[in-house]
């Protein structure tokens, strides 16, 4: 139904899109996640050109939209859109929402459009808001209405701007109840939404965007559950990351304390877990990987926070030959006790040089 | 369904105003006079504030005699009597012949100096124009002897009788547009029964006889009357006109038809006034009613200034508002083109003070095209009326959130019709406070046409003042009149707001 083909956009000299690929077939509820300022909203309103692309292709039902000549307006009426802010028209009612669409653009009469539109706001479930205006209804309400509206003009596909993002909590699930209804009626969606498990349940497809394009795509499982590239990951997990790296022999084991201290504040860890973090990273430093390390080498230190699981890893990083200290019975071995104790799971991998030590609490 | 309601608001409103008016007028009597010694020279003159009319040679004579003098400039006698009454000034520059006359109506004025100076009085024309001089010439040379003149100087300078002769004119060779002052006062010019006597319209009438041409008279200030003959807006101006070197430079004068003599007047003192018992409050607002509007039937002048004012504010906001959505419109363009004249259209228009701007577009605009004065007007305040609002607009449009705009872009709308159906309702809401007040502004400043030969209502009191000599009810009534015009325009604007405010009130009661 929608195809994109290198498309790109720049603000002035800042390249927001650089160079998205992607296909919507017909029926498809298409999630669009990412950190924010990576484009999705921007990739969105270039779809029904609210925004003017830069460069590349929109082909829609074989057409390039993006030549001259094409009748957007008549085009948009096909793609319903609904936005962040929801931007109801604050002059009219509820009523006068959902109809002025049908009855100055598809020409329909008054009763008939009011019939249709009665339909709606029962689908929806606001019924009984039909002459309220606009500034009389909840965040939630007025979500729904713009939803209503869209459906009024029995659109082809509905693109969503992150519809929850502006509503309090209690009001999210009223609005993602009238999508998942839609999703099952077939209808064809691309939802920008930071609502992870709502994005896991209802699409067919998740695009994951970062730096300006798509930068992992695939079923829900795919990407929720086994993420393939590391942004994605870290995204997917909700990590939160502490690098460290050690060059020298003699390094500042107590700026790299404190360091890990700091971190550990930020995401109100409980101390005891703390005091484990710091255990391991000194026994695992001092007395396996240091006394090994050469002149001009470097230990790289990574701390990995899922906020989601909650769980701790630490990733080592050391050049050198192949090597796994948690395997060396010779080495110290009051550290490497202390250091299993410690651990749930270690994990070893070399590869191009470089060993990594994967430990998880 | 209010419409009742509002009529008996209005009734009241008026019958209060009504009641000030009275009280202040009836009050005015008490007013203590303070004691100054009374002038008897001009040296004794100069020394005090002398009033003069503003544009009259008198100016002139002090700066040149008595550069000294402490000199306030009026707008026309009964500004100045006023002023003279009220001791803003200690005397006043008046010529002898009128004084005469004014001494009949206003008993506590007095004479300070007598035939101070005197000076020729002649008609005026356009430089290019001396065809019709050299007529008026022979003209005046045909009835000075044959004893025409003679009687007319006896009648009207010397004897101060106003009757007016019959003139014979078959009327049958064009039109005369002749620009005059019609509340010169007498004996010169006055409106008497809603027509025009006095010396100087007798000396027309029987100029346009002799030309056998139909005269047509435009009414102006006497500071136009020059502007208005060099622009041939008029052919020439009678208003008993002194012939001065500077007057020479902008117009050509006919022969001198009289002298006229300068006097100095004053006010009596309190102690020298045998103070008139004061009538009754009730009959003190009765008189001044009855003087004011209904002898000579001077409510027909105050019914016409109404109309002409209305019409005037009316077909203004029409036109202003349209050019202003215009101007608005080419602010906003993305076209720098239509943007920049946008701009300096908006900043050169605020930057000119609307007299000034009315008689540009009278005199200096419309110098070589014949345009009633009154489309001159709407035209001036359209113009001015469009450079504030335009801004108005702007500003109410880019109040509307971007996301309406958006909304309706991507609902399918052209951007036209967004315009139309989302952002102009909002864009209307948001503007009628600011744009109402903007519309009451431009009603009240129309009262400066009287400036391009316009007879509004300001001007019509400003005759009925010529003519009674009472400051105080006329300019209350005028003021009252201005706000139920403002009242009213308002009330058909609340008309038309109440169809595009929300229904909420009502939604909110039935329901």
């Amino acid at each position: 139904m929608i195809t994109v083909e290198h498309l790109s956009k720049k603000f002035g000299n800042f390249s927001v899109l650089k160079d998205i690929n992607a296909e919507i077939k017909k029926g498809e509820v298409i999630s669009i996640i990412g950190p924010s300022g990576t484009g999705k909203s921007t990739f969105l309103r270039c779809l029904n050109l609210l925004e003017q692309p830069s460069g590349g292709h929109i082909v829609i039902d074989g057409e390039d939209i993006l030549k001259k000549g094409v009748n957007v307006p008549k085009l948009r009426q096909k793609m319903g859109m609904v936005f962040q802010s929801f931007n109801l028209y604050e002059h009219l009612t509820v009523m006068g929402n959902v109809t002025l669409g049908p009855i100055k653009l598809r020409g329909q009469g008054k009763k008939e459009a009011e019939e249709k539109a009665a339909e709606l706001l029962r689908m929806v479930g606001l019924s009984e808001k039909a002459d309220s205006y606009p500034d009389e209804l909840s965040g939630g309400q007025k979500q729904r209405v713009a939803i209503a509206r869209c459906l009024a003009m029995e659109p082809e596909i509905i693109l969503f701007d992150e519809p929850t993002s502006a509503l309090d909590p209690t009001m999210i699930s009223e609005v993602l109840a009238v999508i998942r209804r839609l999703a099952k009626n077939g209808m064809t969606m691309a939802i920008v939404t930071h609502e992870m498990d709502f994005a896991r349940d209802v699409s067919t497809r998740v695009f994951y965007m970062d730096e300006g394009f798509i930068y992992e795509e695939g079923s829900p499982k795919d990407i929720f559950e086994s993420p393939q590239k590391e942004k994605t990951r870290a995204f997917i997990q909700r990590l939160r990351i502490l690098k460290h790296e050690i060059g020298s022999q003699h390094f500042d084991l107590y700026k790299l304390n404190a360091d890990i201290e700091a971190f550990c504040a930020k995401h109100t860890i409980d101390k005891s877990i703390v005091g484990n973090i710091l255990l391991i990273a000194e026994e695992t430093l001092v007395n396996m990987l240091l006394p090994l390390k050469k002149e001009g080498q470097i230990i790289s230190l990574a701390l990995e926070y899922a906020e989601k699981r909650g769980e701790f890893q630490m990733v080592l990083g050391y050049p050198g030959e192949v090597y796994n200290p948690m395997l060396d019975e010779g080495g110290d071995n009051l550290a490497l006790m202390i250091v299993k104790k410690k651990t749930k799971n270690i994990q070893h991998s070399y590869s191009n040089g470089i060993n990594q030590l994967l430990i998880s609490m | 369904m209010s419409g009742k309601r509002i009529w008996n608001k209005a009734i009241l409103l008026v019958a209060a105003s009504m009641m000030i008016v009275s009280i202040l007028t009836a009050c005015r009597g008490g007013a203590e006079a303070p004691v100054t010694p009374q002038a008897k020279t001009m040296d004794d003159v100069a020394k005090g504030r002398v009033g003069v009319l503003l544009g009259t040679v008198y100016d002139t004579y002090l700066q040149k005699n008595y550069p000294n003098a402490q000199v306030l400039q009026y707008k026309n006698y009964p500004d100045l009597i006023l002023a003279v009454q009220s001791e803003k000034v200690d005397s006043g520059f008046i010529n002898c012949q009128a004084f005469k006359e004014l001494q009949k109506e206003n008993p506590f004025l007095v004479t300070l100096v007598t035939d101070v100076f005197t000076n020729p009085v002649g008609v005026g024309f356009n430089q290019e124009n001396d065809a019709l001089r050299e007529e008026f010439n022979a003209f005046l040379a045909g009835i000075k002897s044959d004893g025409v003149y003679d009687d007319w100087y006896q009648r009207w300078i010397k004897n101060g009788n106003y009757a007016m002769p019959v003139i014979e004119n078959p009327k049958n060779n064009g039109k005369l547009v002749v620009g005059i002052v019609s509340d010169k006062g007498y004996p010169f010019t006055v409106l008497e029964n809603n027509k025009l006597v006095g010396s100087d319209i007798e000396i027309i009438e029987r100029f346009g006889a002799y030309l056998k041409k139909e005269v047509v008279f435009s009414d102006m200030e006497f500071g136009g009357l020059i502007a208005a003959v060099s622009t041939n807006k008029v052919e020439m101006i009678v208003s008993t006109i002194m012939i001065t070197d500077e007057r020479k430079k902008q117009v050509d004068f006919s022969d001198p038809y009289f002298e006229l003599s300068a006097c100095v007047m004053g006010a009596k003192k309190e102690s020298e006034t045998a103070r008139k018992e004061a009538p009754s409050f009730f009959q003190g607002v009765a008189d001044s009613f009855y003087n004011n509007i209904i002898a000579e039937n001077r409510y027909l002048l105050i019914v016409d200034g109404i109309k002409t004012t209305g019409v005037i504010s009316v077909f203004a906001i029409l036109f202003g508002t349209l050019l202003g959505a215009l101007i608005c419109f080419m602010r906003m363009s993305r076209q720098w083109l239509a943007q920049g004249v946008a701009k300096i259209y908006i900043s050169v228009i605020r930057g000119i003070p609307v007299l000034v701007l009315l008689m540009l577009i009278f005199y200096v605009v419309f110098a070589r095209v014949d345009v009633n004065p009154v489309v001159a007007a709407i035209l001036a305040f359209g113009v001015n009326f469009a450079a504030y609002v335009s801004e108005m607009f702007r500003a109410s449009i880019e109040s509307i959130d971007k996301g309406q705009t958006e909304a309706g872009i991507a609902g399918g709308f052209t951007k036209a019709q967004t315009f139309i159906y989302i952002v102009m309702p909002q864009a209307i809401r948001r503007v009628l406070p600011v744009y109402k007040g903007e519309l009451i502004t431009l009603v009240k400043m129309t009262s400066i046409v009287g400036y391009i030969a316009v007879q509004d209502l300001t001007k019509a009191s400003d005759i009925i003042r010529s003519r009674t000599f009472d400051a105080f009810f006329p300019l209350i009534m005028t003021a009252v009149l201005y706000f139920c015009i403002s009242w009213l325009l308002l009330w058909l604007l609340d008309m038309a707001e109440q169809k595009t405010a929300l229904k909420r009130s009502a939604s909110k009661t039935n329901g």
